[in-house]
């Protein structure tokens, strides 16, 4: 098993420096998850700890070793791809075991950790069909199967699961889970999805612009975010920003609310209030009117799309069957210790009246 | 889903395929009439006598066994040649990189626009230096770079649609470009690589002007049809006979490997798509 830590990292091509400067490190069988907006580099920096793009600055440690320079082989990582790159003239059989062939193992050997990889996967019964006859979603496990089969000390995957339905997306997600406990080895993971980065994460980082904004655990990245970005990114829908101005202890939203804060305070802010705890009920301190838009009704709850009385968006969970229809003015309430504020430049303003 | 055909359709196609036909079964009659038949016209198969008198001419007359002999080493060697070697060239121009790739690439294209008529002269004093004159080499050597322009040039397109994470899976599976090349491109490039072949064999098996020039004892078909139809006899029986020949083995490997020409096979790296 190994860590990988990035030191220092950068990646230019050309003039365009893609990653900026990078310090990273994901520690021994965790489960990291990579996020951030498309293009932030997310897979260049995967790329490169995979060695199929050169570090143009800085140090990559695998296990402890300088890496920078060696061959993907050498680094003891495997890589799942987006689209499978399953090989379409082999076997499921042969995909499976090819990188232990072209190991120079032989061929007893290789048949039975393909067939262990298979029935881990449960995929015994796809062994000798060609990719092109399988379904998205076995397509995966066999790309999987590929992966698992060379016993990795790192386990890299861009998107893995974006090609596949909702459904499948849910139980792969499960079952990736389910094959990290069972094989405890280090997983570096790229996606878009909220969900599966707050479900199978143990530790999530958030890039932006070849950057990294913040790293925790879901939850320290959910409850307490560095900055407005982060903020905004983790967590669906995302938090509501509500514009306000800080005078004196206190800080002056639209329709006359007010809220403490500290007396230090002066300036425009933004007020963080994140959907869930923005509820239609009475019985909170605060209380602002919303013209309601839309209504997403999601079984269990729903969520309210509306405008303040200043034309600030924002969306509201209603867990209670409530009729509300869109065109109405409602009243929503939240409490101080659900409010997190944002400086002008987005960073987090932490202070003892509010949650920290 | 396959509709079917309006009648109109297979009318058209119908008289297409006959005018397509009708040369071929004019060549063939002219081959099996007596010369006063043929210059009443091979289409009067009333009147006109027929015989096998051409066949048995041009067969004790002219070297056609040995000649059919050499056209088919000499176009088989060149066409394996262009085969193994173009897809191992484009591969590199496209997926290795190294000083001046650019200029190789664009020396090596630009031979399209070269006619073999420029080539010719240099390549016969060439020859004669090196002594390869009348070797079936000094045909070959030709032959199959004169294909790179275009071979290179159409298996590297085919290379552009190729899944880049299929070169990339395969070197993290531990592949040198040698094993990415041999056990993962190459064997999804067989119907472009066919292609190539099947344009190299019919072009090598038809070309007159290299062979004549460079061969002299053994001499290729194309060459020996061009001998009978030089004599000044009214021999349009015989050319016939030697046209049928050449002809003949072209034929056969189109039939052959006609679905390689209907292309359009793309390697998916199996995403949905
Ligand atoms: N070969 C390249 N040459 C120049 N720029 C590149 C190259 N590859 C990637 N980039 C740039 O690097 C940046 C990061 O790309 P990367 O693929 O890592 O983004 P990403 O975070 O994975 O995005 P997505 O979520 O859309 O997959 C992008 O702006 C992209 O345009
Ligand atoms: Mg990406």
């Amino acid at each position: 098993m190994a860590q990988v830590e990035l030191k220092g990292v950068s990646k230019r091509y050309g003039s365009v420096e893609v990653i900026r400067d990078l310090d990273l490190v994901v520690e021994d069988g965790s489960f990291t998850v990579l996020v951030g907006p498309s293009g932030c580099g997310k897979s260049t920096l995967l790329r490169m700890v995979a060695g199929l793009e050169t570090v143009s600055d800085g140090t990559l440690e695998i296990a402890g070793q300088k890496a920078n320079d060696l061959d993907p082989v050498a680094r003891g990582v495997a890589m799942v791809f987006q689209n499978y790159a399953l090989y379409p003239h082999m076997t499921v059989a042969r995909n499976i075991g090819f990188a232990l062939k072209i190991a120079g193992n032989d061929k007893a050997e290789v048949e039975a950790r393909v067939r262990q990889a298979a029935d881990v996967l449960q995929i015994t019964h796809l062994l000798e069909r060609k990719p092109a006859n399988l379904s998205g979603g076995q397509r995966q496990r066999v790309a999987i199967g590929r992966a698992i089969v060379r016993n990795p000390q790192v386990f890299l995957f861009d998107e893995p699961l974006s090609n596949l339905d909702a459904e499948l997306r849910v139980s792969m997600r499960v079952e990736l889970a389910r094959l990290h406990q069972q094989i405890k080895a280090t997983m570096l993971y790229v996606t878009h999805d909220q969900t599966e980065a707050m479900t199978l994460a143990d530790k999530i980082v958030v890039m932006r612009d070849g950057k990294i904004e913040q790293t925790g655990t879901p939850e320290q990245l959910y409850g307490d975010p560095n900055n407005s970005f982060v903020a905004g990114f983790i967590g669906s829908p995302r938090m509501n920003f509500l514009p306000a101005q800080a005078e004196g202890g206190k800080l002056r939203l639209v329709s006359g609310v007010e809220l403490p804060c500290p007396p230090a305070l002066a300036g425009p802010v933004s007020v963080g209030i994140r959907p869930e705890h923005m509820v239609p009920q009475d019985g909170r301190t605060h209380s602002l009117p919303v013209t309601i838009d839309m209504v997403e009704y999601l079984g269990g709850t729903r969520y309210l799309y509306g405008r303040l009385a200043d034309e600030a968006p924002v969306a509201v969970e209603a867990r209670e069957r409530v009729d509300i229809r869109p065109g109405e003015t409602i009243d929503v309430t939240f409490n101080d210790r659900d409010v997190m504020l944002f400086d002008a430049s987005g960073t987090r303003i932490r202070s003892a009246t509010h949650n920290s | 889903m396959v509709g079917r055909a309006p009648i109109w359709i297979i009318f058209v196609v119908g008289i297409v395929g006959c005018l397509w036909i009708i040369p071929i079964i004019g060549i063939v009659a002219t081959s099996l009439q007596t010369t006063d038949s043929i210059a009443r016209g091979w289409w009067h198969f009333g009147e006109n006598e027929f015989s096998l008198q051409a066949w048995y001419t041009v067969w004790q007359t002219y070297p056609l066994a040995g000649s059919l002999w050499v056209s088919i080493k000499i176009t088989l060697a060149a066409t394996a040649l262009t085969m193994v070697t173009a897809p191992a060239a484009a591969y590199v121009f496209h997926y290795l990189r190294f000083p001046m790739r650019r200029l190789w690439l664009i020396i090596i294209i630009n031979a399209f626009v070269l006619p073999q008529q420029v080539v010719i002269i240099p390549l016969f004093q060439l020859w004669r230096e090196v002594g390869l004159l009348d070797n079936m080499a000094a045909v070959v050597i030709p032959f199959v770079g004169l294909s790179y322009a275009w071979a290179v040039f159409l298996i590297k397109s085919f290379l552009e649609d190729f899944p880049k994470e299929l070169i990339e899976a395969a070197r993290i599976d531990g592949c040198g470009p040698i094993r990415t090349f041999t056990q993962v491109v190459l064997p999804n490039l067989i119907s472009p690589i066919a292609a190539c072949g099947i344009l190299q064999f019919l072009w090598c098996w038809n070309t007159l002007l290299l062979p004549m020039l460079f061969l002299r004892s053994d001499i290729s078909l194309t060459v020996l049809l061009a001998r009978i139809a030089g004599t000044y006899d009214p021999n349009l029986d015989q050319q016939a006979v030697a046209a049928i020949v050449t002809a003949l083995i072209p034929l056969a490997i189109f039939l052959l490997f006609q679905k390689q020409f209907a292309a359009g096979n793309r390697v998916s790296s199996g995403g949905k798509e």
